[in-house]
């Protein structure tokens, strides 16, 4: 019998889904910081933004592991009440959204490092404060780079597999994405099963980075005669 | 009132800009090199320079004062301000621009203009709705300019509006400006690097250079001082001849700086019984001591040396650029005109010499001033 791609599927974009919701507020801030700040400890700030990039992410994954358990620092015996981050879809949650932290920070930097700070200033001396420039001439000029960091941070999140498989476990039918499911399929041997799920995660990434091509090409008008 | 009493100090990267000035007029200028600071100066005085200490005062209100810790942010010093670039936000609208510091100028009673009004003096009415992208050189000046003017504006600074423009543009943008002053009389601060333009819109102004006010005065007096001079002349000396239009028509036009001494100009914009302003630079003007005869160009005037400037160092050279300074009829502004240092001698030219004025129509640049 072969098993429906449908439950993975739908389990995947849940988790992709809510792990960037959660990712997308920090990691904008943590772009904006970092684009038009400085501070002490600026270069330790991104080098440790860009770990979860560089590190394997069953090491990653076991951190977390180690940080909800028990006796830990998230754990139930410190916090007072259990997370119940384990074994769950919403400990997939968390371990995609780590992951794809460096991709939206980095993508939401540039997003805002291409926004012309003379132009931030021109609204300030119209009369808007700090936030009110954000709002009125940041944000909607660094929108499609946010759009950008947003479908990557997406598609980061959905082909998660080292780190979520360490949190939430491989469980069929409640922490079993895509990317698991095509492992556990591979492991008995079922290829056809595995094909199909790795056409559709063709098909998902495809669409993905073709929309963030679209995106950041039509940032840029042409060049214009000043 | 003091509209304006400047005292700053601000370091930049080529020499720290010291700038002690105060005046009650209204249209200030600033008049200087490229790289002498003027950016930085009005910067400093929009709060874009944090780093700036001193004091700032603009009608009364304290924009900064070290000595006390004030430093106003940006947003509450009330400045139209009107860069080189215009710098339109790309992601809105010529209104949506237009009406980016409405708020500010709803909240301040003082200075609030008709946004429709003002775009109706500067002709952008029916453009409201097009993408700034789509716009041209002058129209995006004129944008910028309505911007600055519907916030609410304490003070405008305009640094070097024109400067982005080629110079047949120039031409039709300053009208603009100088109906702006007419309509609106918002206290504005011009900066140029072209004189012409700062004796057209200051009715005082100081010359800047590496940092430093070098002179400060009327406009009209204070770029033949002996310290400006040099920096005039390196800009393109121009003389600024006013008057009244008394014909126009055929592409041309007739103005009289006093009873008698009429010439002929360009005729763009100018209608009879109107005030116009003639710039003609001194290195466009032959000198002829006989009246000259058979000649294409239209305009002859007939004055008398009254001195000589020397716009350089001195040297021995024959080709040494001299200012002749002729005085016409009674009233009128002398005139300079350039002439090298071989032809002063050729001509026998000293003070009290007869001389004719000799310039072509098109050497001359007319706006209507009023």
């Amino acid at each position: 019998m072969i098993a429906s791609p449908l439950g993975p599927l739908l389990l995947s974009l849940k988790v992709a889904l809510w792990a960037t919701l959660l990712i997308l507020p920090p990691g904008i801030l943590l772009g904006l910081l970092v684009a038009r700040r400085d501070f002490p400890g600026k270069s330790l700030v991104e080098t440790v933004l860009t770990l979860p990039l560089v590190l394997p992410p069953t090491a990653v994954g076991y951190l977390l592991l180690r940080l909800l358990s028990r006796d830990a620092l998230l754990g139930p015996e410190v916090l007072g009440f259990d997370l119940d981050l384990l074994l769950t879809w919403k400990g997939a949650v968390l371990a995609s959204a780590i992951m794809s932290l460096p991709l939206v920070s980095r993508t939401a930097r540039v997003a805002f490092e291409e926004v012309d700070p003379r132009l931030e200033a021109m609204a300030r001396t119209l009369g808007l404060g700090p936030f009110r420039t954000f709002t009125a001439v940041t944000l909607p000029l660094a929108r499609r780079g946010l759009l950008a960091a947003a479908v990557l941070g997406f598609s980061r999140a959905l082909g998660e597999f080292g780190a979520t498989i360490i949190v939430a476990g491989n469980i069929p039918g409640r922490t079993q994405t895509l990317a698991l499911a095509i492992f556990s399929d591979m492991q008995v041997g079922r290829d056809p099963e595995a094909l199909r799920l790795v056409a559709i995660t063709v098909v998902l990434a495809f669409a993905a980075v073709w929309t963030v091509e679209l995106l950041l090409r039509r940032r840029r008008p042409g060049p214009r005669a000043t | 009132m003091t509209s304006l009493s400047l005292d700053l100090t601000l370091p930049l990267d080529r020499f720290d800009l010291v700038v002690g000035w105060g005046s009650d007029a209204t249209a200030l200028g600033i008049f200087g090199p490229s790289g002498a600071g003027k950016t930085s100066l009005l910067e400093a005085i929009a709060g874009l320079r944090p780093e700036a200490r001193g004091e700032i005062r603009v009608h009364g209100r304290t924009w900064l004062d070290s000595s006390r810790g004030i430093c106003l942010p940006p947003e509450r010093r009330g400045v139209g301000y009107v860069p080189q670039d215009g710098r339109l936000f790309p992601h809105r609208t010529v209104l949506g621009n237009v009406l980016a510091g409405r708020r500010r100028a709803e909240r301040t009673s003082a200075r609030r203009l008709s946004p429709d009004r003002v775009l109706d003096v500067l002709e952008l009415t029916g453009r409201e709705q097009a993408d700034v992208g789509s716009l041209s050189g002058g129209e995006r000046q004129r944008v910028a300019l309505a911007r600055a003017l519907c916030s609410g504006p304490e003070l405008l600074l305009l640094d070097e509006p024109l400067a982005g423009l080629d110079l047949p543009l120039r031409r039709r943008v300053m009208p603009y400006l100088i109906r702006v002053q007419r309509e609106f009389s918002v206290p504005s601060l011009y900066v140029s690097h072209d004189a012409t333009e700062v004796r057209l819109l200051a009715r005082e102004a100081i010359v800047l250079d590496a940092g430093r006010v070098i002179a400060r005065g009327l406009p009209d007096e204070l770029l033949t001082a002996t310290t400006v001079l040099p920096l005039a002349w390196a800009e393109g000396f121009e003389n600024l001849l006013r008057g009244g239009v008394v014909d126009a028509g055929g592409g041309t036009a007739v103005v009289e700086i006093e009873p008698g001494l009429r010439f002929t100009v360009p005729g763009h914009g100018l209608q009879p019984g109107g005030l116009a302003a003639v710039a003609l630079g001194a290195d466009e003007i032959i000198l002829a001591v006989e009246p000259p005869a058979g000649l294409s160009a239209q305009n002859i005037l007939p004055g008398r040396v009254s001195g000589f400037r020397a716009p350089t160092p001195v040297g021995d050279s024959d080709n040494v650029p001299v200012l002749v300074v002729v005085s016409l009829g009674y009233r009128a502004a002398p005139v300079l005109v350039a002439i090298t240092a071989q032809s002063r001698r050729r001509l026998a030219l000293a003070p009290g010499s007869p001389v004719h004025l000799i310039f072509k129509v098109q050497s001359c640049r007319a706006v209507t001033v009023g």
